[in-house]
């Protein structure tokens, strides 16, 4: 702990660390989205630092996206562990910021951001209190209390709810959701604890339902500046749907009432970092919160294609700037997700595996 | 016919709409609030021009009636057609 702070001023050489480097096909995390965004950049001169829970996350070894790579421990292992494990990967890379990308680990980041902010690490995030008040399990209360539409949600513990629901008003389909990630569409009682047996082993208790809505699904992606100002904010239809409900394929676009209500709700939170907000537009014309994330969503990078480089926009925030004069964020910009395999030899699979990380090759340099 | 058609086209031009729509000249149509995308043929293109262009119905049904060589009902009654197909989409 002996570690001399590193103060460097111009986040265009800053190293940055990127958490949520998986790639699975179905569900990305954000991190090598968010890398891809540095990375482009033409001004960013500085390292991407990805860090990975699993030995099989790409992000890790796409030299594309991220210079080097570490594995941390998972979300569950606590705060002290993750401290540990951020200080031995800052030994080596001096980093200067981290951007935590999924929402499991957001808690343990937020705990121990005073340590790292005495290293000189930096990052945007909210505090506990605005992380727990967008929670699935407390956002119904938090809508009403800023006059926002939510569908009606409800926290169950036991599966017999499913029985007895439609004399409750639950009529099927409705959606049933983990606290964290997943959810499911069902449409018998027998599907519903199908999908409840399967978010409670992956992610815990509780569960959610959800008076399922139809419509059109947008996102919103922003950053709050903690003061209750929205900055940056990138729309997004969703035209291409995976199994999982999430997107394959979206266009940008721009609509006032979407971005009325994340101003409201960022206001109302006073969030600060960086944020999804994901509403559908019902059949009824009305616009109803689905959820807030705590993060970038996996679709990021749309935001640099369409002119708003927002993960740059953030560590410029971090950096102290505070006006940034992001030009508008372009409408009728697509994109379409596709897999494809990066190669990995066995000496990098076995560093990764023995020692935990591929350095950058920019430290093995500075060491050499 | 117009006065109903008129409130069709209120509500189609509701917060400039209309005129927000990105339309290519191959017919190739965006609508940037919903990202929506939709085509349509050298009439519909020319119809949608008109009113775009803040021509009225009636103005619009005309210059269709004259472009095509039929009679103003049948040039409104097609108006309508198309109205009632772009509010779908929009």
């Amino acid at each position: 702990m002996g570690m001399e702070p590193r103060i460097v001023q111009d986040w265009r050489r800053w190293n940055v660390a990127v958490t949520g480097v998986n790639a699975h096909v179905e569900s990305p995390g954000p991190g090598c989205a968010v890398a891809r965004c540095l990375r482009e950049c033409a001004d960013f001169k500085g390292t991407v630092i990805g860090l990975g829970y699993d030995v099989l996350d790409a992000g890790l070894y796409a030299r594309d996206y991220c210079h080097g790579g570490y594995l941390v421990p998972y979300p569950s292992a606590g705060k002290e562990v993750l401290l540990e494990r951020i200080l031995q990967i800052h030994e080596i890379e001096r980093l200067d910021a981290i951007i935590p990308c999924l929402d499991a680990e957001i808690q343990n980041f937020i705990a121990i951001k005073g340590e790292l902010a005495r290293l000189g690490i930096r990052m945007l995030l909210p505090n506990r209190m605005q992380f727990l008040l967008r929670a699935k399990d407390h956002l119904g209360a938090f809508c009403q209390s800023v006059d926002v539409l939510a569908p009606e949600s409800r926290t169950i513990t036991n599966p017999a709810f499913f029985e007895t629901c439609e004399a409750e008003g639950w009529e099927y389909p409705f959606v049933v959701k983990g606290i964290f990630y997943d959810a499911g569409i069902a449409h018998t009682a027998a599907e519903a604890r199908l999908i409840f047996n399967r978010l409670v082993n992956t992610w815990g208790y509780p569960v959610l339902v959800q008076k399922l809505i139809r419509g059109d699904e947008f996102n919103l992606s922003a950053i709050g500046d903690g003061k209750g100002g929205l900055h940056g904010a990138v729309m997004m239809r969703k035209r291409g749907l995976t199994e999982k409900g999430k997107a394959w394929a979206g266009v940008t676009v721009v609509d006032k009432d979407i971005l009325e209500m994340a101003s409201k709700l960022v206001k109302g939170l006073s969030w600060c970092g960086p944020l999804e907000v994901e509403v559908m537009k019902g059949h009824d014309g009305k616009i109803y919160l689905i959820e807030i994330n705590p993060r970038f969503p996996a679709w990021i990078y749309l935001s640099h294609a369409a002119g708003r480089n927002l993960p740059v926009a953030l560590i410029r925030t971090l950096a102290g700037e505070t006006d940034l004069q992001l030009p508008e964020a372009r409408s009728g910009t697509f994109f379409i997700r596709y897999a494809q395999e990066i190669i990995v030899e066995l000496p990098q699979f076995e560093s990764m595996m023995i020692d935990g990380g591929i350095p950058s090759v920019e430290t093995l340099l500075n060491a050499s | 016919m117009i006065e109903k058609m008129d409130t069709l086209l209120q509500r189609i031009c509701v917060d400039g709409r209309l005129a927000k729509l990105a339309v290519s000249e191959t017919g190739f149509i965006f609508d940037p609030q919903t990202g929506q995308s939709f085509t349509l043929n050298q009439t519909g293109l020319l119809a949608l021009d008109l009113l775009k262009r803040g021509n009225s119905l009636e103005m619009t049904a005309q210059y269709m009636s004259d472009e095509y060589e039929v009679t103003m009902d049948v040039a409104s009654s097609s108006l309508e057609a198309f109205l009632y197909q772009l509010g779908r989409y929009l």
